[in-house]
């Protein structure tokens, strides 16, 4: 008879069970190491190949970011100067959403009380709340914003406020104000497929608020792991060589 | 456009303010944490200060008969800081850097007084250089306050991750705990440490924090540490291994859970004489604790109901380095 009790997981396949959504605490668990397949990060926007970009439908909903005329501009001159002004060439904080989409593995830690993001790229730590506080009531400016999180079912919205103004959102030249406001829908669609959609708006630079939707592939590879890559330390590495016996 | 004053803002982490020192000439150049050795004996009123012990008791290794998580490890998951002082001396911790211009308010009185060496073994408190290992160390020291050449600049201050066992002398830090990880959130820099018992990197990836594989013996974390580019000083006294370096570090943690004890074994032939141990005591610090601008830098979260929640913000560097940031990208025109 106790065999009737135990749980139908133990009778589905192998195949089925590795396709399940695993949950904790009550909600889809995240964790893992994640990183897009899309060449988001180089445009957002639909772009023709070009010398320093693979050629892309972007993930831009309705293809066209509604930037304000004056905000246009300053995009304009953002795109003739990237190869030498895009923040990732310092290896700075990409950004929010700029790291979720950017071509370097990332990792989610669950827990009840948050998810914790480690980008490889530079290796910045992102946390996204979800112990039912709010944003900071004073206005701050970070790299990666305030993160605060809710669950709508098994999607788990995330509001994101007080950045900075010094993050593009691509390699294109795109960017935003202080003032910028991110909503994440994070979504898995499988037990390996993280559907990514953000809503972006700020009133200083886009004429309205604008969607990015974008697929998010989980590393199986065996024993994958982050590798530390505190890029911003390649300018200087040379004065550091490691002491050796003359 | 940002302000200064927004830029230190009461959530802004203080190593920003360290960083600066690099473009200035290396004759004048002062080292990250000079504001630190400066902030001890001045001791706002309505502040803790920075709290320092003298003597710590350390915590054998046995049974955990502490709160557990759900998958079975030691709940040792908060906000942590060394008790005895922070990078300015590897062996004598609360000794000052060594060629101090700055004059002491007090003098140093007998070595006895003060914390013992990190160094707890061998017995004579002292890292077991080979000679040419020693000068080297002793040359990095006395470069610190005349920094003529840009090696003698410690990396921390350039915003580079502070390494092993720096990290556990450089303010206080956060430890977050999941099934498959330990993860270490330190002022500068983040360790992982894997629990799943994957084997280690190649060994020709070399990285600040090296590779890091744990297992839990008791109350104690277990950690095999190896890949080490052995780029980051131990101390502003100058210490160092490297890339061969394998360290063993444990985690002894006391059931109350309010205090740890790090202990790490270095071997390395090509540097050392014979294998050694560091042992830095450190207490935990809980939402509510007063804020001391070094230990303890963690705000309250905003929070609807009546519990502390302590809020736990991110921890740039680079991007906000003088310098090197702010007027390097330049600023955008209004829209």
């Amino acid at each position: 008879m106790a065999c009737l009790l135990l749980s139908p997981v133990l009778f589905a396949s192998g195949a089925e069970a590795a396709d399940r959504i695993a949950r904790q605490n009550g909600k889809p668990d995240f964790s893992g190491i994640w990183q897009t397949t899309s060449a988001a990060d180089f445009d957002l926007e639909p772009h023709s190949t070009r010398k320093d970009a693979p050629p892309s439908a972007g993930i831009v909903v309705g293809n066209v970011i509604p930037y304000l005329p004056a905000a246009l501009g300053q995009k304009q001159r953002n795109f003739a100067v990237r190869d030498s002004q895009d923040p990732r060439l310092k290896c700075w904080t990409l950004g929010t959403p700029r790291g979720v989409y950017y071509p370097e593995p990332f990792q989610i830690l669950q827990r009840a009380q948050d998810l914790t993001l480690v980008f490889e790229f530079g290796h910045s730590v992102r946390t996204i709340n979800t112990n039912g506080t709010q944003h900071p009531a004073e206005k701050h400016q970070f790299w990666l914003g305030d993160s605060r999180g809710h669950w709508d079912g098994d999607t788990l919205v995330v509001d994101v406020t007080d950045f900075e103004d010094e993050t593009w959102l691509d390699r294109a030249g795109n960017f935003h104000s202080e003032d910028m406001h991110v909503v994440e829908r994070w979504k898995l669609l499988d037990a390996n497929t993280i559907d990514y959609r953000a809503t972006i708006e700020d009133p200083n630079v886009f004429s309205r608020p604008w969607d990015i939707e974008v697929l998010l592939y989980r590393h199986r590879e065996k024993d994958f792991q982050l590798i530390e890559n505190y890029c911003f330390t390649l300018d200087y590495d040379k004065y550091y060589p490691v002491p050796a016996a003359q | 456009m940002r302000s200064t004053e927004t830029r230190s803002g009461p959530r802004r982490l203080s190593l920003v303010a360290a960083v600066w020192v690099v473009a200035r000439t290396f004759a004048s150049a002062q080292p990250a944490g000079a504001q630190d050795s400066a902030a001890q004996p001045a001791t706002p009123a309505a502040a803790p200060g920075i709290r320092w012990e003298k003597s710590f008791t350390t915590i054998p290794s046995g049974r955990w008969t502490g709160h557990r998580l759900g998958d079975g490890q030691p709940d040792i998951q908060g906000d942590w800081s060394n008790s005895i002082a922070n990078h300015d001396n590897f062996t004598d911790p609360q000794g000052g850097t060594p060629g101090d211009p700055v004059r002491r308010k007090r003098a140093l009185g007998p070595r006895a007084e003060r914390a013992p060496s990190r160094v707890s073994d061998p017995a004579d408190g002292q890292v077991p250089f080979q000679p040419w290992a020693r000068a080297k160390q002793q040359e990095f020291a006395a470069g610190l306050w005349n920094a003529t050449r840009q090696e003698y600049i410690e990396p921390l201050a350039r915003c580079a991750p502070a390494g092993i066992p720096k990290s556990f002398m450089w303010h206080g830090y956060e430890i977050r705990q999941f099934p498959q990880a330990v993860v270490f959130l330190f002022n500068s820099g983040t360790r992982i440490i894997h629990l799943d018992g994957k084997p280690h990197l190649p060994q020709n990836i070399k990285l600040w924090n090296g590779d890091s594989r744990g297992h839990w013996e008791g109350n104690t974390l277990v950690v095999d540490v190896t890949n080490s580019n052995s780029k980051a000083r131990f101390a502003r006294t100058g210490e160092f291994a490297s890339e061969n370096v394998h360290i063993r570090e444990r985690y002894i943690f006391d059931n109350a859970g309010k205090r740890f004890d790090y202990e790490a074994t270095f071997t390395d032939p090509t540097v050392y004489t014979q294998p050694w141990t560091v042992t830095i005591p450190n207490r935990r610090y809980v939402a509510g604790d007063p804020q001391d601008g070094w230990h303890y830098e963690v705000p309250l979260a905003n929070s609807p109901g009546k519990e502390l929640i302590a809020d736990h913000v991110e921890r740039p560097c680079v991007e906000n380095n003088g310098p090197f940031g702010q007027v390097a990208v330049p600023k955008k025109a209004a829209p």
